[in-house]
């Protein structure tokens, strides 16, 4: 294993057995991850993206020892998460959020301290660590009330904080950002860039693209198991081959006028959606060659043409790749 | 002992969970029912049901009640609060964490005990109201070491039931169906010899059986039980409870890996 990859995944293979029907009868497999190999810096911050089932959740599980593999092989700094569970689980931060995995009828802070005790803070620290990281995730007001009183957002803020609160130096972020308001969600993503500082890896799943592009230098698409793209923003966007992207909406396009888009010097992708009465055309070009003017030209027949151009985003990016994989 | 680096002390695990185990029961009143109003309930019932049995019947009845509730509390207790790890989704944390469950639930097991006890007395106070008088103990001071030494042998019963529940969702089954049979089978309602003889060989398997026939055997004159004394009693139940003690450990470490295996820690 190379000297600074904090996370390094070799032909990991995770295969779900569950069991439908009578007395147990008949077993389901489902391979959530189908031969994963994946490679992360330390000290940065890694994006995993994916439709839903795409088996982000799983991989995250299993490098943070929640899951075994079925096959192939897991090291985080350095270490097998298999074999040395022992060494990794106080070092390894989780975040999996959601509604539950809190205690809810006690107090934010009492549950900091269940799990302070759990990881072994030195208890002369503890209450100093406690409040810090409450102040960090901008909960110190309500600290002291019962999380079922809290919102979804709020236990967001405390799954995080008991993530953090024992200075992991690998973090796990499975979708940090759901369920918060938009200025909460920025303040998280302030929060992660700011723990980056502090020489922590991150690893970070999200379904969204604009997250993933503001945080993450390099990112990995997953796609039904299998990484489908493991690359920098900037790689990522000329991969599909355009930077810019053109929007023509009108009532519905002819063969021949979508064949002749495709022929514009410079045009990669073309492609064509339904909303409602109307189509979308959506093109994906580099910038100097073809112009919005060109496709105006090639849709001159379509008085109600409405054109937009834009900066190809990771979203456009990810749609693509995820498209390409599912046809 | 000094700790490698990232280990956490097992004391300070056992501690935090005992600690958070008060902190919920505190903040969810509905455990006043169970803790300590069923004491109550049991309490008299079983006083109505052993009247006349006997000049020791007084006695019967504290045995027949406070085992009732601390059983429930104890063995019960123990189980289901694994259970609700998983419904509260925090068992995933709390394994993830370098703290062994086994420790985890040991804490719960000692606030659990402290309530059995809760409840056994409130059985004692009430019998002892409904009957005008204590009962005669001819050895009070044995009569207390062996009754807090019966809920050790719970407790080491309880932990089997934990691992289950970090095993699986559907342990609530298992333990249903095992703490009936166990509460009989040990003897905890009527004495073990009453039952069918078949049973006591394996009755023998479970700590409370021994320790509660010495129970009976200090506390009422004339008993015969198994027919052995109550030192033979003593000495099955502190070997039995340190087999059940070695075997909680390596069964925990294995369930840990188990469920690692399977895949299993977030149903619920
Ligand atoms: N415990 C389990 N038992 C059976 N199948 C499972 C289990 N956990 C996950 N799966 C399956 O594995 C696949 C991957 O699931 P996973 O939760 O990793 O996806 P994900 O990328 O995190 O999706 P999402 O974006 O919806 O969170 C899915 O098909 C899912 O149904
Ligand atoms: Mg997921």
């Amino acid at each position: 294993m190379s000297d600074d990859a904090a996370i390094e995944v070799r032909d990991l293979v995770r295969v779900f057995e569950s069991r439908k029907g009578f007395l147990f009868r008949e077993v389901v497999r489902t391979e959530a991850l189908k031969g994963v190999n994946l490679r992360v810096r330390a000290g940065s911050i890694f994006g995993l993206l994916g439709p839903n089932g795409a088996g982000k959740t799983t991989l995250v599980k299993i490098l943070s020892t929640l899951l075994l593999p079925t096959s192939g092989t897991a090291q985080v700094l350095g270490h097998d998460v298999t074999r040395e569970t022992d060494w990794l689980r106080p070092r390894i931060g989780l975040v999996l959020g959601g509604e539950r995995g809190l205690y809810s009828r006690i107090n934010a802070r009492e549950n900091l301290r269940y799990f302070a005790d759990l990881y072994g803070i030195p208890v002369s620290e503890r209450e100093r660590r406690i409040t810090e990281v409450l102040e960090r995730v901008d909960l110190s007001s309500a600290a002291d009330r019962r999380v079922e009183e809290y919102s979804r957002g709020m236990k967001q803020k405390l799954h995080i904080a008991r993530g953090i609160l024992h200075r992991p130096a690998i973090l796990f972020l499975d979708e940090p950002t759901i369920g918060l308001d938009p200025k909460s969600a920025r303040e998280t993503r302030k929060l992660v860039r700011s723990l980056i500082q502090d020489g922590v890896t991150i690893l970070l799943t999200t379904h969204y693209m604009f997250e993933a592009e503001e945080l993450c230098p390099e990112l990995a698409v997953l796609s039904r198991g299998r990484v489908v793209a493991h690359d920098t923003i900037p790689g990522l966007r000329s991969r599909v081959g355009g930077d810019r992207t053109i929007e023509a909406e009108a009532y519905g396009f002819e063969d021949r006028e979508v064949d002749a888009l495709r022929a514009l010097p410079g045009v990669s992708k073309v492609a064509s959606e339904e909303y409602g009465p109307r189509t979308r055309l959506t093109l994906r070009m580099r910038t100097g060659v073809t112009g919005v003017e060109h496709v105006k030209a090639a849709l001159r027949e379509h008085p109600e043409l409405t054109i937009r151009e834009r900066r190809t985003s990771v979203e456009d990016v990810y749609l693509d790749l995820v498209e390409e994989e599912a046809s | 002992m000094a700790l490698a680096a990232g280990e956490v002390s097992r004391l300070r695990t056992t501690v935090a969970s005992l600690r958070l185990a008060v902190l919920q029961f505190m903040a969810d009143p509905q455990w006043l029912v169970p803790s300590m109003i069923a004491p109550v309930i049991f309490g008299l019932v079983s006083f109505e049901l052993f009247r006349g049995a006997g000049p020791y019947f007084l006695t019967y009845a504290i045995l027949g009640a406070g085992m009732m509730s601390m059983w429930g509390q104890t063995l019960y207790g123990s189980g289901w609060a694994t259970g609700q790890d998983r419904v509260f989704g925090t068992l995933e944390p709390t394994i993830q964490s370098p703290s062994p469950y086994l420790y985890v639930v040991l804490g719960r097991i000692l606030w659990n005990i402290v309530i059995g006890l809760v409840g056994g007395g409130i059985v004692y106070g009430v019998v002892v109201v409904a009957a005008g008088g204590p009962p005669a103990l001819p050895n009070p001071a044995l009569f207390v070491v062996l009754f807090l030494f019966v809920m050790v042998t719970l407790a080491s019963v309880g932990v089997l039931f934990a691992a289950a529940y970090v095993y699986t969702r559907y342990a609530g089954f298992i333990q249903n169906i095992g703490e009936f049979a166990f509460y009989v089978g040990t003897g905890c309602m009527f004495p073990v010899i009453l039952l069918p003889f078949w049973t006591n060989p394996i009755a023998l398997l479970f700590p409370p059986t021994w320790a509660l026939d010495a129970l009976r055997y200090v506390s009422i004159p004339g008993y015969t039980g198994f027919g052995w004394g109550w030192q033979v009693d003593l000495v099955g139940a502190v070997v039995s409870t340190a087999v059940y003690a070695g075997i909680a450990g390596g069964i925990f470490h294995r369930v840990e890996r188990h469920v690692l295996e399977v895949g299993n820690l977030s149903e619920y």
